[in-house]
């Protein structure tokens, strides 16, 4: 066996990397996000592992069952206006992709409307079920149809919150690296909210109505 | 009722005293020892040999956990010695002061590299052919132990219809009570059995989760509200034993032991017939009184005659539909300042 | 109010009265003295020497990665000592308390602990030496080091390092302040169902337990996507996956167990809260609550946690044997394996932690099996440590003495790990003090780890080695306190004791529960020995100061760098030629460390929004535990408001001029110290200037 575990270095090997190139920032906060989304994934997925728990008969605990809960043509409706905000946020991206503020800006108004219209549902249909006597307090499935209903609402409230942020940073700076950056971070975050609202739509609502 | 409390407050005064005796005894005999360095050999052998409560089994259940400690102790040890004796000679003979012969390019091989992941896979399949074994063996709900063993390889039989006297025990906060279904008595805070007699274990609790264990004759097995657990067990023979509460329950967890005495047929049906006469029922009325948050100082135990039937099941539903007993502020978050002024719990809360 | 709560509400005040604060226990009292002893020596200091600008520029605003890594460790041993007093104070009651014929002292009822308050302390013990103390100090370790070992100037978010490390504080200080206002929690460090709901645990204590591991986990959250970021992005030229130093390899590991497990925490407790604040029902016995649902999530995140508290460790002795045996690691790439097979496994191992909730025999055995399993990959660690000293030059110096003692340490957890594996076995043992020793066990390993590396990282980061002398009278007795607690705890599980007893039924324990005080005395002995060492090794720092490698044999990066480390880690990033980067360089003759070409180097500002955050973070725990809503709401908009803000303020950074390099290497190499004091200055104060 050699005496040492591993090869010399020559000289005619590099030793420095002067102008190292640093990560592509971009790149290097998209891939940060991801991580970041992973975590949120994961508050989903123990979000569903207790609803796939607590969604028993018996978890309702005499009260209302989750088909007398859950209206999934409602729900359908706010499917669609979601998707529409997407598509509206995806609009945007073109205008990135163009340079145009005003386009920009615009889809993420777009955005914002049909997001904050998916809220304003949502909060009717609770505000329907409180007055009907379905509160979060009355059993254990309710509990979790509506904390995990209103996870997802709290993460659009912050979506919408980071594109009024948005709308105003590409207004007052332009298209800058961290400008840019946020935008299409954001548009993962947005994208996600809505595919976990499918997994709301199908898990909860289609599955619960038409079991 | 005046009666009853007398008589209970007079068990917990001999109970105490029996306590008394005994930790009197063990000072007696071991004396000069409980203060010596040899205290931990002493423990270990002689003196308070049978404390090793683990490795003194007397039921089916508990002997057949400590035989698969041993077999896997006996297991494990094959690689674990090895390995530590290999680590401590090579920090002797690789010492830099002894010049033994160095080599630093060491660190790769193959075939150890296989024996290594091979020897610990090899440990762990003969493991896991005992852990299989053992979960049938003392399974709770029906364990293969309590059956008659054909050969020492073979599996045991189930129990079978070995018509085992059913119990149904409840932690209350902070007490246990024992109902004997068929016999319609209970006791509090104590426990009686038949020696040679399968016993089934019905266990819930009022409030919060607790664990019921008595280590010479059973394991441990989780005791929760709004629900049913079960557990099987046989006791050898007659003595007593001490069972423990041995999962947090809040502030009078500590005091929740209840001596288990184990008798012989004969002796536990002539206790049955003499608790079936005592003046005391049992309802669910005077069960919610009872289950009041109480610190059991001292063991009170107390018996009943003609449990109200079904009694179990209406505790577990009664818990399923959210019947509580809250723990008032003064046993918890209070509890340093109140015991200053010594209130009443301490003298048995709430029967005072 | 949502809930019926048993005591006064005041809309200005919450829950807070004046009755709240234990004045009248003199063991709350004496914390509180010793406390003020240990801080008004440093503030006072601190203003003698009028250095709290010094503070507040150079180490409450940094982004150094270093410095953060600091602060970590400063925080996680400070925990650590409250948690060893705490544990002191256990074994004690269970001394004095054993036996129906115990003295009572104080106000209890045996011992010197009434109930209530005694199960706050061993809750506070767990959680603290868990989530606050081991965890702390080891990503302290992981910010410091893994930059400087692939290369790296800094992390890939130095501002959100800073913001990982002031939530954490901000959990810290919860827990802290629960000493002296209000209660802490008195249902394990588990937060045991249900006795952790409403009607049961009616005071404040659950909701401080609650909001600091919230808070505290929030913060290891996005410290763990910004190891792995910095991991995957940032390698040095030439760092290949498979020339990764082992340190980060075990990093990487971790910290996907933490970015995995953790928001499943966050999800167990935000449910908690739920109950405890809006009345809902997800883990009540009755009314369609499962109490089952907690402990599946809380022990989906705790196993997990248990590996991200040992991987690291593992990672250290994995640095220190290899130096000290004078030899590379035996078989890098099947350690490599064996990590991440452990980290995959933790999560398929939880239910090992309930077998005795009564699950079937086949759900029991497949958890049974999983659990064996994770003992392969972890014997394969132990063959190639002691592979790596076989044929090695060993050196018995301190940080190579803990690692030693983490491997047979190792061996003994296993042993008892394996026993517990077995469902069969573990009826038995489940909620004795045999378990507690185990454990116990194998977080020690994670602690000799800790020192170890303490040892070994400590002249890279301040310059200085720690005085050896006192440093071996440490081990020694820490060592030895650890034999005699734990092996007297073993034998006690076995003699069928079960946890967390404020008061001892058997009077037959004494003998045992004597020799585990003993165990205790020569733990607080071995304190005694770590200040010494820290005290003396501050006195003779000119004494024992050093160059680049102090070692002589180290392996990594780290070591080619000045010491101390200047704050942009390397002049000139190196490029990396194979494994052991550091060993390579230095058997080629080649220690420079850097060229003599020098290039701009450009860093973050330093800025107070992280810290303030973490202020904000508190106010926020704070106001929601004692249900001051005002202060809760304040809070919460104050963060939000200031992510916001700082949204806007896109910081230019800060730009050392390549002369100015130079000029501090050269000044470095001449003299062996930064003559030069530079960091970046605080973008805050920048806008005043």
């Amino acid at each position: 066996m050699s005496r040492t575990a591993h090869r010399l270095i020559g000289p005619e090997e590099p030793l420095w990397a002067p102008h190292h190139p640093e990560a592509d920032p971009v790149s290097m906060h998209t891939l940060g996000f991801w991580l970041y989304m992973m975590s949120d994934a994961l508050i989903f997925a123990a979000l569903f592992a207790a609803y796939a728990v607590l969604d028993h008969p018996y978890n309702a605990a005499g009260g209302p069952q989750i088909r007398d809960v859950v209206h999934p043509a409602g729900a359908f409706i706010q499917t669609i206006i979601l998707f529409t905000s997407v598509f509206t946020y995806s609009l945007s991206m073109v205008g990135l992709k163009a340079g145009n503020r005003a386009f920009v800006i615009g889809g993420l108004l777009a955005a914002v409307v049909f997001g904050a219209a998916f809220l304003g549902l949502e909060l009717r249909d609770f505000a329907r079920l409180f007055a009907e006597g379905a509160t979060p307090d009355r059993s254990g499935l309710l509990s979790i149809f509506f904390v995990l209903v209103a996870a997802h609402g709290v993460h659009m409230v912050f979506g919408i919150l980071w594109m009024l942020v948005m709308m105003v940073q590409v207004a007052v700076k332009g298209f800058t690296t961290a400008v840019v950056t946020r935008l299409l971070n954001l548009r993962i975050f947005w994208m996600f909210q809505a595919s976990i609202w499918v997994c709301i739509f199908v898990f909860v609502y289609l599955n619960g109505a038409y079991r | 009722m005046r009666a009853d409390i007398i008589a209970a407050v007079n068990q917990g005064i001999i109970a105490i005293v029996q306590l008394r005796h005994r930790a009197d005894f063990m000072r007696r005999r071991c004396g000069w020892l409980r203060l010596s360095p040899l205290a931990l050999l002493a423990s270990l052998s002689g003196c308070s040999g049978h404390q090793l409560r683990l490795l003194h089994p007397d039921g089916p259940i508990a002997a057949t956990s400590l035989r698969l400690s041993v077999i896997d102790v006996l297991i494990m040890l094959c690689i674990i010695l090895p390995t530590g004796i290999f680590v401590a000679i090579s920090l002797w003979r690789f010492r830099a002061a002894r010049k033994a012969r160095y080599d630093p390019g060491f660190t790769h091989s193959v075939r150890l590299e296989v024996l290594m992941w091979g020897v610990p896979f090899a440990a762990v399949a003969t493991l896991a052919y005992f852990s299989w074994r053992g979960v049938f063996l003392v399974n709770p709900y029906a364990p293969t132990a309590l059956g008659q063993r054909k050969s020492l390889l073979a599996m045991p039989d189930r129990p079978g219809k070995a018509n085992p006297l059913v119990i149904d025990v409840v932690a209350t906060d902070w007490q246990w009570l024992f109902i004997y279904p068929d016999q319609h008595i209970a006791i509090l805070n104590a426990l009686r059995l038949p020696a040679g007699r399968n016993i089934e274990f019905r266990l819930t609790a009022t409030d919060v989760v607790n664990d019921f264990y008595i280590p010479q004759l059973i394991g441990m097995i989780d005791v929760m509200p709004g629900m049913r657990t079960k557990d099987m067990m046989r006791a050898d023979r007659p003595g007593v034993w001490q069972g423990f509460s041995a999962d947090i329950s809040g502030a009078g967890f500590s005091w929740m032991q209840f001596p288990t005495r184990v008798m012989t047929q004969a002796g536990f049906a002539a206790w049955v017939a003499k608790t079936q006469a005592v003046p005391t029922h049992l309802d669910y009325a005077r069960f919610r009184s009872m289950a009041r948050p109480t610190i059991d100082l001292g063991n009170v135990t107390q018996v009943f005659s003609a449990v109200q039937p079904h009694l179990f099941s209406r505790i577990v539903h009664a818990a399923m539909n959210g019947v509580t007993y809250t723990t008032p502020m003064f046993l918890t978050e209070h509890m340093r300042r109140d015991l200053a002024r010594r209130v009443p719990y301490l003298s048995g809360y709430p029967h005072s | 109010m949502l809930v019926h709560l048993q005591g006064a509400w005041t809309p200005w005040l919450g829950r807070l009265t004046l009755s709240q604060i234990p004045y009248n226990s003199p063991i709350v009292l004496g914390a509180f003295v010793f406390a003020l002893l240990m801080a008004v020596p440093i503030v006072a200091l601190f203003t003698y020497y009028r250095r709290w600008g010094y503070l507040i520029r150079e180490w409450i605003t940094t982004l150094d990665h270093k410095k953060i890594g600091v602060m970590y460790i400063i925080i996680g041993l400070v925990m650590l000592l409250r948690g060893f007093i705490d544990g002191v104070m256990i074994r004690t009651q269970q001394l004095l308390a054993d036996g129906p014929r115990s003295a009572a002292h104080l106000q209890a009822v045996h011992g010197y602990l009434p109930p209530f308050h005694f199960d706050q302390i061993y809750s506070s013990h767990g959680t603290i030496m868990i989530i606050f103390a081991v965890t702390v100090v080891l990503t302290g370790f992981q910010n410091i080091i893994v930059p400087l070992q692939i290369g790296a100037r800094d992390m890939a978010f130095p501002y959100l390092n800073a913001v990982s490390l002031w939530l954490t504080a901000a959990g810290a200080a919860l827990v802290m302040i629960s000493l002296f206002v209000g209660d802490f929690s008195h249902a394990g460090w588990v937060g045991i169902i249900p006795l952790t709901e409403l009607p049961y645990s009616p005071g404040v204590g659950v909701d401080y337990w609650d909001w600091a591991l919230q808070l505290s986990s929030l913060g290891t959250t996005l410290g763990a996507l910004n190891l792995i970021t910095t991991i995957v992005m940032m390698r040095a030229p030439g760092m290949r996956w498979f020339r990764m130093p082992f340190f980060t390899w075990a990093t990487l590991s971790t910290q996907t167990i933490g970015l995995t497990a953790f928001p499943v925490l966050g999800v167990a407790l935000a449910l908690l809260s739920c109950d405890r604040y809006l009345g809902t029902h997800f883990y009540t016995a009755g009314l369609g609550g499962n109490l089952m649902l907690y402990t599946d999530l809380f022990w989906i995140w705790g196993h997990p946690e248990v590996y991200f508290i040992i991987l690291p460790a593992w990672g250290i002795m994995s640095e220190v044997i290899p130096t000290f045996s004078e030899k590379a690691l035996f078989g890098y790439t099947v350690m490599v394996a064996a990590t991440l097979s452990i980290a995959g496994l933790s999560w398929a191992v939880w239910l090992h932690h309930f077998f005795t909730m009564g699950a079937g025999p086949g759900v029991n055995l497949v958890f049974s099996v999983s659990t064996m399993l994770v003992g392969i990959p972890t014997g394969v660690k132990v063959f190639n440590w002691s592979l790596t000293l076989y044929r090695g030059r060993l050196r018995f110096e301190t940080p190579m003495l803990w690692a030693i003692g983490a491997l047979f340490l190792l061996l003994v957890g296993g042993l008892t790990g394996m026993m517990l594996a077995i469902p069969a076995i573990n009826y038995t043992v489940h909620n004795s003090v045999f378990v507690v020793a185990h454990f116990h066990t194998m977080f020690l390993v994670s602690v000799f780890g800790i020192f170890a590396g303490l040892m070994y990282w400590f002249p890279k980061v301040f310059g200085f080695r720690l005085d050896e002398h006192s440093g071996r009278r440490f081990f020694t007795f820490f060592s030895l306190g650890t034999v005699f607690v734990f092996a007297a705890m073993y034998i006690l599980g076995l003699m069928g004791m079960t946890r967390r007893l404020d008061y001892l039924y058997d009077p037959h324990w004494q003998p045992l529960l004597i020799i585990q005080e003993f165990g205790i005395f020569l733990y607080c002995v071995s304190v005694f020995y770590f200040c010494k060492m820290i005290y003396v090794s501050i006195r003779d720092r000119a004494k024992e100061a050093h160059g680049q490698d102090v070692w002589q044999t180290s392996r990594t990066l780290e070591w080619m760098t000045q010491t101390p480390v200047p704050f942009y880690n390397f002049a000139v990033i190196p490029v990396v030629h194979g494994r052991d980067a550091w060993a390579m360089r230095r058997d080629s003759g080649l220690t420079a460390t850097s060229p003599d070409q020098y290039e701009d180097i450009h860093l973050p500002n330093n800025t107070i929004v992280p810290a303030l955050l973490g202020g904000l973070a508190f106010g926020f725990g704070f106001g929601m535990v004692w249900r001051i809503w005002w202060l809760a709401g304040f809070s919460l908009l104050g963060i939000i408001g200031l992510v916001i803000l700082r949204s806007f303020a896109d910081d230019k950074g800060f730009t050392l001029k390549a002369a100015m390099v130079r000029r501090m290497e050269r000044n470095h190499e001449d003299t062996g110290i930064m003559t030069d004091h530079i960091s970046p200055p605080v973008a805050e104060l920048m806008l005043f200037q």
